[in-house]
């Protein structure tokens, strides 16, 4: 009886129900000291000077770090030095970069003592004026010095020529707001020192990531850190790397001989870790009578901190997503005194298939070509960049939930559907996201009692990693799920990469399964003495060699139906039907979740989401769950998911493709096209909220 | 990863991981975080050490020998710290040291740490002094008194006088009385999860806006960031924790079974908030149809988006539709 | 958050004399006090835990409905006798918040509560609403959450009660007491405007708290709804909301109420709408017409000039709503 496939229960459901999961903030450490962080009122500039007498005479109060005495450790650009290295705010110096960056850390032995004590620092700066937005400084945007995806500029023929040769074009600019990934579980880390070895319990997607790093900001060696998360509360991006909390509370622990809890505030949400970056997006499209793209121009300026280069990568599936001969994309960044931008959650495909997927509807609209039938025409067989695709499924997505929905009811004319006071609005788009995968490592160990512990350093938040991977492990070992133990969540376990880009199953997957299979092979000759201690086999995997000769992606087809009241303007989605094919899944119960998640996330990107920024002090404005709106139990409606069976030989060992991330794509594309048949109004800018269908 | 912490150890003739109970276990790796320690327990035919974030390791008879041979250790119980150098800086020899004693000798030796560190310590120093003093303290006192020993371990040592403001509390979780001591500013959230180590109800926010922090007072659901602990002194308070208590010892309520069926959460985080929510919606008995439902469920956020399969475990558990 | 002392009395006349003293505030569901305590924007040295008191009973008498002001959002809500004879005080109460907050929150409470302007809510932007004469960070800021009705050039704040709105409609007093004894004042009189003394938000005094809320029982009560518009489905503030009533006879109306709420420093009574409707017929037509003579001279910004049509729209909706009896 394979496990692979069926939709067992969560494994994990039962703690998370009891409420005995433990969250990083939740390990319990007798008489841990609290930290809060306290951040600068200003966007630019620096401190001129910094009172903490008020503050230091709180009973309780055991310290008050500040540039004037922290510890001096490496905040800048480590070795590792990618893109997803950043420069941390470590009070290194005076120097403030972006509002509510971190000035200085109290602690006290109590949490109220500690964040009275942070109210009453009195802090002077020397101010700048600050640069807030893109829009005050288009004229700086270039291109970026280095790019996670290849080039950031990359084209085929001629776009200029495809233009010409179009029988319908357009070109209109799209953009997407500052948005935040507010994961429910704020960040935090509780840093313990044993002797000169650190233990860290942070809330992390990449343990091993948060131990290199912090091994490398305070000058230790790597193997006198460790990393402890069992549960992540969500991260969405936002908790792939370590932000400059994890650093400072290692700092406030040694400097107080205590450990230190350090939880980040909501507030701090908005500032301290990450966020997806405003985009501007130009696009040009063309196509010929038969509705055949001619030229596709992608264009894509986002913002990124003025000392740390993050790039949005807007434009990268339209590199893919339709056959033409004559395609362009470029990406520009704008350097402003804001926070450093981060991974949120399908960075650039989210965003990117707004602008893309609208921009198709309206050039389909222009040659009076039903949007799917469109797309349909334009369908590419193979990556228009040069590879062919591992596998598509496309085409069963959209046929699938084309017919799910009921497409065919749809009536072309905007506003040509309606039920009372509300306008009908039918609207779809092609969603997609790459199968990433990295080298991972995995331990299987055979118990003498004759049960199977399986461990990764990997993580769970909510994706499934627990009951899948014991699923695999199972499978390989040919034995009842029951006889198996998955753990994860300790840097001290087989290194796997970050569980971000939807690849924690391509990646850790094939190395549980081979590990398994190796454990086979080691039983099956082992002697009695042996079995009566455990038989261990470690394996780390290579990337699939198919990776450099093939195009790999998901894909994928919401379809929705939104509602716009005729006079009030509000926006609700009633239903959503999509499909996807993202190879094999091994667990449709869990995976069905993740994809609702992520036209949750969807819906609440299109609709709702946008971190507003003060122009005039560059301070976030939006600074808590009641301003920054994600969707609530009454915006989500019913949600019909799709999944089509797909075998992909080349993708890895055990043919999956990532589903984390999918879900968010295209969809908003989908909600804003679904709004224009509905009311006749194109919007351009997310999110779409009534006021721009109003008047 | 050879250790350079601080070490204790214990000579405990009759000591074994099964003698000590599960709520016993939590709290001495709650210790040994908070000292940065570990323990190693010999017992007459065997050695285990103890470090907070890993399994009991065992370390053999061999072992245990060896150690007793080492610290010169015959047929009596001993308590051992030893420096960083694993230079023995504190020894008591004499009673049967149980894991009660080892508890209340490691509470005493973190409530030492209360104490600001004198400047002329070092950090290895001071460590060193709170085990001494927190052993000392109990471990000698247990001399005078090891007929009349607890079950549950209290702390040895006096707690240090109320702050002004700090008042006296009662408070009513799941059944159980706890008396604190606290600032009138503590919220009830902060007094579960930092005080009663209650940490199943969740801070997503702490300003009301996320729901994550739901529990029930007089059986009604409110967020417990917005009550002061010193408010809710004298009513029932329901945690997670409690929900399924009176159902039978292992029993779920039948909304937990519900949300493990309907895998009514990915990450989980909001998931307490969220079956507090809905136990508290069903008893109102307002919510009937889907919308009601959802409307009413609409104060706990779940930015993971289990919303459809959170509404079916409640409609299922309610017998409504869920359609 | 402050170090503070805490009371609890069991007898008005104990609370009275804690309440007299410097720096001290009154506690009741705390779903205001602590969050801004939180945010160290209210900062009491002692504060008085009210809930002691027995003022949460709902009394229903013959001509009106006594709301104890300790009685919870909830409790008042869904009381039999409010959600027939005052349904826009039971669908306003219930559009706001969440259910936990509503358990919390008292009438009182609701009535008292502060801004949402984000800049009132940080305790480094200038506010003279929280500091007389800083100035206010508002005015040309983000302001699509503010007033632009009862504004002044001190302060754009939106009073951000649903209840409030209903209960100005429905032409509820507020009984308010004190040592020196009782008095009571219309909803509708109990709100202050900014001006140039942002700081006060009502008439009350220092030493009085609210005791009760007494609304009338009238056909014009009984015939009232509450619409609320916001950016997402629950749990948000309103962009625009109307509290109605009417009192229709023979197709002809004749009384109204009309109050505005989430465009106002206070709640927004709109006599002008009210007198148009008056003596016509009670058909979608006059309510449009009528309820465009709303807002006639709004205080607007770039990104709040939306309301003024939205607040007109849903005004007709409402008056739709009520008119014809459905949901």
């Amino acid at each position: 009886m394979k496990s692979v496939g069926t939709p067992i229960d969560r494994l994990d459901a039962q703690r998370k129900v009891l409420g005995t999961a433990t969250y990083a903030m939740d390990t319990e450490v007798t008489k841990v000291a609290h930290a809060v962080i306290v951040t600068s009122t200003i966007a630019k500039g620096s401190i001129s000077s910094l009172d903490m007498t008020a503050a230091k005479r709180e009973p309780g109060v055991l310290a008050v770090m500040s540039h004037l005495d922290a510890p001096k450790v490496m905040a800048g650009k480590g070795k590792a030095g990618g893109a997803a290295e950043r420069i941390l705010q470590l009070l290194q110096d005076p120097q403030i970069a972006y509002a509510d960056q971190p000035i200085a850390v109290v602690v006290a032995d109590t949490l109220e003592r500690a964040q009275h004590a942070a109210s009453l620092l009195v802090v002077k700066y020397t101010n700048e004026a600050a640069v807030a937005t893109i829009e005050q400084a288009l004229g700086s945007a270039s291109t970026p010095k280095s790019f996670n995806h290849g080039k950031p500029d990359w084209s085929r023929g001629s776009v200029e020529v495809g233009l010409v040769q179009a029988k319908f074009k357009l070109e209109q600019t799209y953009t997407t707001p500052n948005q935040n990934h507010n994961p429910m579980e704020p960040h935090g880390t509780i840093a313990v020192w044993h002797g000169d070895e650190l233990t860290l319990y942070d809330s992390t997607q990449g343990i091993f990531g948060c131990r290199n790093r912090i091994s490398e900001v305070l000058g230790i060696p790597k193997e006198k850190v460790r990393v402890i998360n069992q549960f992540v509360g969500g991260g969405f991006g936002s908790k792939g790397t370590p932000w400059s909390h994890t650093a400072l509370a290692a700092m406030s622990a040694k400097l107080v001989n205590r450990p230190v809890k350090l939880a980040v505030t909501r507030q701090q949400m908005f500032s301290l870790v990450g966020h997806r970056p405003h985009t501007i997006q130009n696009i040009a499209l063309g196509c010929d009578a038969e509705g055949k793209l001619t030229a596709v121009r992608h264009d894509v300026i986002s913002e990124t901190s003025r000392f740390d280069e993050f790039v949005e990568p807007s434009a990268l599936q339209s590199r893919m997503l339709y056959e033409c001969a004559n395609i362009s994309t470029t990406h520009k960044v704008v350097g402003i005194d804001a926070p450093t931008p981060t991974f949120m959650r399908a960075p650039g495909e989210a965003s990117g298939t707004f602008a893309i997927e609208s921009a198709i509807d309206e050039l389909a609209f222009m040659a009076k070509i039903d949007p799917l039938e469109f797309r349909i025409r334009n369908y590419a067989s193979s990556d228009p960049q040069g590879k062919p695709f591992s596998s598509k499924s496309l085409r069963q997505c959209y046929d699938a939930a084309a017919a799910k929905f009921g497409w065919k009811k749809r009536t072309p004319d905007p506003r040509s559907m309606r039920d009372g006071h509300e306008l009908v609005g039918y609207g779809m788009a092609t969603a997609t996201y790459p199968a990433n995968q990295q080298p991972a490592s995995a331990r299987a160990i055979a118990k003498p009692d004759g049960t199977f512990l399986v461990r990764a350093g990997t993580q769970d938040l909510g994706t499934g990693t627990y009951t899948v991977m014991t699923q695999i492990a199972a499978d390989a070992l040919e034995v009842p799920i029951e006889m198996v133990r998955f753990e994860l969540g300790d840097s001290l376990m087989p290194e796997t990469p970050v569980s971000g880009g939807s690849m924690t199953v391509n990646s850790v997957g094939p190395a549980v399964k081979q590990a398994c299979i190796a454990l086979k092979g080691m039983m099956a000759i082992a002697r009695p003495e042996d079995k009566a201690k455990d038989i261990v086999a470690e394996i780390k995997t290579e990337l699939a060699k198919d990776h450099d000769l093939y195009s790999m992606h998901a894909f994928g087809a919401p379809f929705v139906e939104v509602r716009v009241d005729e006079d009030l303007g509000t926006i609700r989605v009633a239903r959503v039907v999509a499909a996807y094919a993202c190879g094999k899944i091994l667990n449709p119960k869990t995976a069905n979740n993740q994809f609702v998640g992520g036209i949750t996330w969807g819906i609440g990107m299109a609709l709702q989401e946008e971190t507003i920024r003060d122009r005039r002090t560059g301070r976030n404005v939006t600074r808590d769950l009641a301003d920054y709106h994600v969707p609530v139990h009454a915006d989500i409606p019913p949600i019909d998911v799709i999944s089509i069976d797909e075998e992909d030989l080349h993708v890895n060992t055990i043919g999956t493709k990532g589903i984390g991330e999918i879900g968010i794509t295209g969809i908003t594309g989908a909600i804003a096209n679904a709004v224009f048949h509905a009311t006749g109004k194109r919007v351009r800018e997310l999110p779409i909220r009534l006021d721009k269908l109003l008047g | 990863m050879p250790s350079a912490g601080c070490r204790v150890l214990a000579f405990a003739r009759d000591w074994s991981p099964h003698s000590a109970s599960h709520v016993e276990q939590r709290a001495l790796r709650s210790h040994l975080r908070g000292l940065g320690a570990d323990l190693i327990i010999v017992s007459a035919h065997q050695a285990w050490r103890i470090r907070p974030d890993d399994e009991i390791a065992t370390l053999g008879e061999l072992a245990a020998r060896e150690l007793a041979r080492a610290h010169a250790i015959k047929r009596e119980d001993a308590v051992i710290v030893l420096d960083y150098d694993h230079a023995s800086i504190f020894e008591h020899r004499g009673p049967v040291v149980d894991h009660s004693q080892l508890l209340a000798s490691l509470t005493a030796a973190t409530e030492a740490m209360l104490m600001p560190a004198p400047t002329t310590f070092t950090r290895r120093g001071w460590m060193s002094t709170c085990l001494v003093s927190g052993f000392a303290t109990v471990v000698l006192a247990s001399c005078k008194q090891h007929e009349h020993r607890d079950p549950v371990p209290e702390p040895a040592v006096v707690p240090p006088p109320a702050v002004a403001h700090e008042i006296d509390i009662e408070l009513d979780v799941n059944g159980t009385t706890h008396k604190l001591r606290i600032e009138p500013r503590v919220s009830l959230l902060d007094a579960l999860r930092e005080r009663l180590q209650l940490v199943g109800t969740k801070k997503g926010c702490d300003a009301g806006q996320c729901g994550a922090c739901t529990i029930h007072i007089n059986g009604k659901r409110v967020l417990s960031c917005l009550t002061l602990a010193a408010t809710a002194q004298g009513k029932p308070i329901t945690t997670i924790e409690g929900l399924a208590e009176g159902l039978g010892g292992g029993a779920l309520h039948p909304l937990q079974t519900a949300f493990i069926a309907h895998d009514g959460m990915q990450c989980g985080f909001c998931t307490p908030g969220q079956i507090m929510s809905a136990a508290a919606l069903i008893k109102e008995n307002r919510a009937k149809t889907d919308d009601e439902v959802r409307e009413q469920m609409s104060g706990n956020i779940c930015r993971c988006g289990a919303y459809p399969n959170i509404l079916a475990a409640i409609q299922s558990v309610r017998g409504g539709n869920a359609g | 958050m402050n170090p503070f002392s805490y009371l609890r009395p069991t007898t008005e006349k104990e609370a009275f004399a804690a309440l007299s003293q410097p720096d001290t505030m009154a506690l009741a569901g705390g779903t205001t006090l602590v969050d801004l305590m939180r945010l160290e924007i209210m900062r009491p040295l002692h504060v008085v835990d009210i809930t002691g008191l027995p003022l949460g009973k709902i009394e229903t008498g013959v001509s009106s409905i006594t709301i104890g002001a300790l009685a919870t959002n909830s409790d008042v809500a869904y009381h039999p006798d409010v959600v027939a004879k005052l349904p826009a005080l039971a669908d306003a109460i219930r559009a706001g918040a969440s259910g936990q907050i509503r358990n919390m929150a008292t009438t009182s409470g609701n009535l008292l509560q502060r801004t949402r302007c984000p800049y009132f809510r940080d305790a480094s932007s200038p506010c003279n609403k929280r500091s007389p004469g800083s100035g206010c960070a508002a005015l040309e800021g983000f302001t699509r959450m503010n007033a632009i009705v009862g504004t002044s050039k001190d302060c754009i704040a939106a009073h951000p009660s649903d209840m409030s709105v209903a209960l100005v409609a429905l032409d509820a007093s507020v009984h308010l007491r004190s040592t020196s004894g009782e008095r009571s004042v219309k909803v509708g009189d109990f709100y202050t405007l900014p001006a140039n003394h942002p700081n006060v938000e009502s008439v009350i005094q220092p030493g009085e708290l609210v005791v009760s809320v007494e609304v009338p029982i009238t056909p014009l009560a009984a015939t009232s709804r509450y619409v609320k518009v916001r950016d997402r489905w629950s749990y948000a503030f309103a962009l625009a909301a109307a509290a109605v009533a009417l009192d229709v006879q023979g197709g002809t109306i004749k009384a109204a109420s009309v109050v505005l709420g989430g465009v106002g420093t206070k709640p927004w009574r709109e006599p002008a709408v009210e007198q148009a409707l008056i003596g016509k017929p009670a058909t979608q037509e006059v309510f449009v017409s009528a309820a465009n003579l709303a807002l006639a001279t709004p205080d607007v910004r770039p990104d709040n000039a939306f309301k003024v049509g939205l607040a007109k729209r849903v005004v007709a909706r409402a008056l739709g709503l009520v008119a014809g009896g459905s949901k």
